[in-house]
């Protein structure tokens, strides 16, 4: 019969059941009164020639059971009686059930939600087609391996001849955006080298991409709008082709449109302008600066570490050509998919995926302890069933069934947790400029939940039942109507449950409390400087507009006279850098009279260009000679503030007043005096590699067009003084945008905001899992107790005092409190030492929240174990005796 | 009545195979037919043919059809198909090879 053939009769058998069924009793009954008749032939009384008939034919139900089978649908009608007994089970038990599920689903819910998160992030490809073969060129130096390169040392990579990959290059800045009717805005800019979006592979949507000529000063007035500004601010519109909008204060023409897959929060999502990069004569000579970035798409046939190793060889070409910059430099490469995080993301990220499992542990566990007690309940029915002579498989298939069903219920309700995690984080993920991190739940996060689920609820289902079907059928039988308290074995379980539940509940504590600890002191850091009513924004000076440094200090001078002038201000400055955010200017630089290391091997530190005032504002105090003042001009000789312990570790104690220094970056050295000490500041960022020293020197010495403005005010903030700061900015130049200008706090949460999220959710975690640990030692040393309330009754009546019953509880529960704790302190110990030496930046001292971790667990037992024993205190003994 | 025998697991498809290839019949008149030639040897509850009888339909080996018998009663007649001719030489093949076997070694002194 063809397969085709025999499925369209089986399927008739299932469909058309009645009728094979009489089909068959009805042969079976022709034989039986066929035989009948014969036997009734032979003498036989009617009656009895019936009996012999049944006799000779065997048992009738059975062969027709195994006639069904024969019909293959035996295991379908079985396995539909199963989940009908099984749903009878749980829905005959509410409060089970409901108990199973929901701590099935928030186990699983919050395994998923993090599972959704590593699946956003690092297992969906990145948009761009065949993304693995891009990969990304860092210059690692001593106080990085994550820097970036210099225009000239770009300008030469790309005029070598490349036979093993195609290179392109772009740097991410920021420009201001005027057009008429509003006010002027700071955006997030690319530029970009015409090739990336071929190399990419996402050519514009609309419009055209950049021609190889317009990457020449002069030509480049040309610019490609992402999908996301497109629709948000230009209405979606394709007649935006060939308008023109005003970018830095000159006119720029949009080419094109980008296609919405480069709007991928990973990679370059946050960015709304492209235009092409054209280096100016300047440009490709300048060593220094290091903004600039190269991505590589490696041709088929070229190795990950050959292209590594040819990169490599031209980093080490450049060291020497340019020792006195570039001495210390490699160049690596670096997987695209890789650079998405760096290593203090990378930790939080499997912290918090770890920290989940440590949640659903617990939650199994709970799972594993009500199952348990539920299949010592019902030992007695399946020793009775078994002695009937069911075989372990059929007592079994209908405990698989209940798991089955309690995954489903589980997996469907932590699939609607994770839906809710799914928008709580786009919520809290949006960016400035609208940009948001969505976290699409495919097949991927739903095959890891009922997986998940799945195997949870089979392997702590299974594994009571397995071990109570293990039981002396005997034993069970003849402990009659006492129902079992189990076991040694048993008891045993119970105490490795409690002692589990203590040691993962610690780590998860211990874990999540040493970070949210770190991360209030980060967002509260005021290390050097204050911040109340401060006022903070970033200022952009058009490059149109600014093209020489006069211009842009005269309007610096011209912008701190205003501001100073408006009502209930105490200070005004501008800085390249605030000290609450991280100093990215880092230069080599010499001390004067002190041996000279070899050129490209000089100290570095972090220089931030500062106006009179800075000080006062932040509140940075000025230990030893003076701040800068307004006589500290370009035309003034060259003068620097050193952080105090950038200082000391330079001179000791011999007093650096009057002492010069100079930036070494390859030029002759422009030699300057320290005019005075300033207190050291930390930023209240998690910065992952923080420069150690600290150089101040006067902005208008060294001006530039981005600066951070800051205004302090006599007294609290007035609502309307961002205002009135961004109507004094249009008035001095209507191209001129004010970014991020809020409270300084503000701010500083705002830039942590990532930070946030992970403390919440390490927050919500961490409630889960205090949550259910509790409930779950609680209900274990409960059941243990009521367990051994006959115990309890025969040492009262032998006379043991109640106090002397309620200490047994309490110490045995307390015993098993501190093993478990001892245990976990161990794991949370080693946690919070992986901690601090994985993530630079954040301050993680894990000894007081270990400390509270303890206590607060130890608390735990004591109430979970004085319930129970006050109980069993009061267990009327005769009445526990006589039940027996 | 001569002793009886206990029959050897999957010689009773054999069997049925055997007394359809003579021609069709339903299930009571194969019983008939089987204890007429092995002369009430047989030892076998005779309901375990009917299932027999399905898995045999199942495979393909013979097949079913409803018919009026002679005395104008409903009965399922099972008749042999092709598959089940082939099958009936297969099995009988490797029965005459296993009981040349047996009685070889059994035999043998």
């Amino acid at each position: 019969m063809t397969p085709f053939r025999r499925l369209a009769r089986r399927l008739r058998h299932l469909f058309r059941r009645r009728q094979t069924e009489a089909e068959m009793r009805e042969e079976m009954s022709f034989h039986l009164e066929q035989r009948a008749a014969d036997y009734a032939a032979d003498g036989l009384p009617a009656e009895e020639a019936r009996y012999a008939a049944q006799r000779r034919f065997g048992n009738a139900g059975s062969l027709q059971e195994r006639a069904r089978e024969t019909w293959g649908w035996g295991w379908l009608e079985r396995a539909f009686k199963d989940f009908r007994l099984a749903w009878r089970q749980l829905a005959g038990n509410p409060g089970f059930t409901l108990l199973a599920i929901v701590t099935l689903a928030l186990g699983i819910g919050a395994n998923t939600a993090m599972f959704s998160i590593l699946d956003g992030i690092l297992f969906k490809p990145l948009p761009y087609p065949d993304s693995a073969q891009l990969e990304r060129i860092y210059r690692a130096t001593p106080q990085t391996n994550l820097g970036n390169l210099s225009p000239a040392g770009v300008a030469d990579f790309l005029r070598v001849k490349r036979t093993y990959a195609d290179a392109a290059a772009y740097t991410i800045g920021e420009s201001s955006l005027s057009e008429p009717g509003h006010p002027a805005e700071m955006v997030s800019t690319i530029r970009v080298t015409a090739n990336l979006l071929v190399l990419l592979g996402l050519p514009p949507q609309l419009g055209r991409d950049f021609r190889p000529e317009e990457a020449a000063p002069g030509r480049d007035r040309v610019v490609l709008l992402s999908h996301r500004i497109w629709l948000g601010r230009f209405g979606g519109a394709p007649g935006i082709i060939g308008r023109t909008i005003r970018i830095d204060g000159e006119p720029h023409e949009v080419i094109g449109v980008l296609p919405e897959a480069l709007n991928d929060g990973r990679h370059l999502g946050g960015i709304d302008f492209y235009r092409p990069l054209a280096f100016s004569q300047e440009q490709r000579a300048d060593r220094t600066s290091t903004t600039y970035r190269i991505l590589l798409r490696r041709f088929p046939g070229h190795s990950r570490t050959e292209v590594a190793g040819i990169v490599a060889g031209f980093g080490a070409r450049q060291a020497a050509a340019f020792p006195a910059v570039n001495a210390e430099s490699t160049w690596r490469t670096v997987a695209l998919l890789d650079t998405i995080f760096d290593s203090n993301g990378a930790t939080m990220l499997s912290m918090l995926i770890g920290l989940s499992a440590l949640v659903l542990l617990i939650a199994c566990s709970n799972l594993a302890n009500l199952l348990l007690a539920r299949t010592m309940a019902r030992a007695r029915e399946f020793a009775v069933r078994s002695a009937l002579g069911a075989s372990r498989t059929q007592l079994l298939r209908p405990l698989v069934a209940e798991s089955l069903l309690l995954a489903l219920a589980g997996g469907v309700c932590a699939i609607l947790i994770a839906f809710w995690f799914r928008d709580y984080m786009t919520a809290r993920s949006t960016d400035d400029n609208g940009a948001q991190i969505v976290f699409v739940l495919g097949w991927r996060v739903f095959a890891w939940t009922f997986g998940a689920s799945l195997a949870t609820a089979l392997a702590f289902g299974l594994a009571p039942a397995l071990y109570a079907l293990r039981l002396d059928l005997n034993q069970t039988l003849k402990s009659g109507g006492r129902g079992t308290t189990g076991g040694r074995g048993h008891q045993r379980f119970r105490h490795v449950l409690i002692i589990g539940q203590f040691a993962v509940a610690m780590v998860l504590l211990a874990g999540a409390g040493i970070f949210i600890r770190g991360l209030y002191e980060l967002n509260n850091r005021r290390a050097g400087w204050t911040s109340e009513h401060l006022v903070t924004g970033t200022l952009l000076l058009p490059a149109g507009h600014y093209a020489d440094t006069e211009k842009i200090t005269a309007f610096h001078r011209l912008a701190l006279q205003r501001l100073a002038a408006l009502p209930g201000v105490a200070s005004v400055s501008l800085s390249s850098f605030t000290p609450f955010f991280a100093w990215t200017d880092i230069r080599k630089f010499i001390v004067e009279g002190q041996e000279r290391p070899k050129p490209g091997h000089e100290p570095a530190a972090a220089v931030n260009g500062v106006s009179p005032g800075y000080f006062d504002t932040f509140g940075t105090r000025v230990l030893a000679g003076r701040g800068f003042d307004e006589h500290d001009t370009a035309a003034s000789p060259k003068v620097f503030l050193l952080g105090e312990s950038t200082a000391r570790a330079l001179f000791g104690r011999e007093n650096p007043l009057g002492r010069r220094l100079a930036i070494a970056d390859g030029a002759s050295p422009r030699w300057g005096e320290i005019v005075g000490i300033v207190k050291s500041v930390e930023p209240a960022v998690a910065e992952p590699n923080p420069v150690f020293n600290q150089v101040y020197q006067p902005l208008a010495q060294e001006p530039r067009p981005q600066t951070e403005i800051a205004v302090r005010m006599t007294g609290a903030i007035p609502v309307s003084l961002e205002a009135s700061i961004r109507t004094t900015m249009a008035e001095l130049d209507p191209d001129l945008p004010v970014r991020n200008l809020k409270a300084a706090d503000a701010a500083i949460v705002r830039a942590n905001y990532r930070f946030a999220v992970l403390r919440d959710m390490l927050s919500a975690m961490a409630l889960l899992g205090l949550g259910l640990a509790s409930l779950g030692i609680y209900g274990i040393i409960a059941r243990t107790m009521a367990q051994r309330a006959g115990e309890f009754a025969i040492r009262l009546a032998l006379g043991a005092s109640i106090e002397n019953v309620t200490r047994l509880v309490l110490a045995s529960g307390v015993k098993l409190a501190l093993i478990g704790s001892t245990l976990g302190l161990l794991g949370a110990f080693g946690l919070s030492r992986l901690l601090a030496a994985t993530i630079t930046g954040i301050h993680l001292d894990g000894t007081a929240v270990l400390a509270g971790t303890t206590l607060l667990l130890v608390a735990v037992a004591l109430i979970a174990c004085w319930l129970p024993a006050r109980r069993a205190g009061r267990v009327d003994a005769m009445s526990v005796l006589r039940a027996e | 009545m001569a002793q009886k025998a206990d029959l050897f697991q999957g010689t009773l498809d054999m069997l049925v195979l055997r007394v359809l290839s003579r021609g069709e019949l339903h299930g009571w008149g194969i019983t008939n037919k089987l204890e007429q030639l092995s002369k009430s040897a047989l030892q076998v509850d005779e309901g375990s043919l009917y299932p027999a009888l399905y898995r045999m339909e199942e495979k393909g080996w013979i097949e079913a059809e409803w018919k009026m018998t002679e005395n104008n009663r409903r009965a399922k007649y099972y008749s042999l198909t092709r598959a089940g001719r082939k099958q009936l030489e297969v099995a009988q093949d490797s029965w005459d090879r296993m009981t040349a076997i047996i009685a070889q070694v059994m035999h043998s002194t």
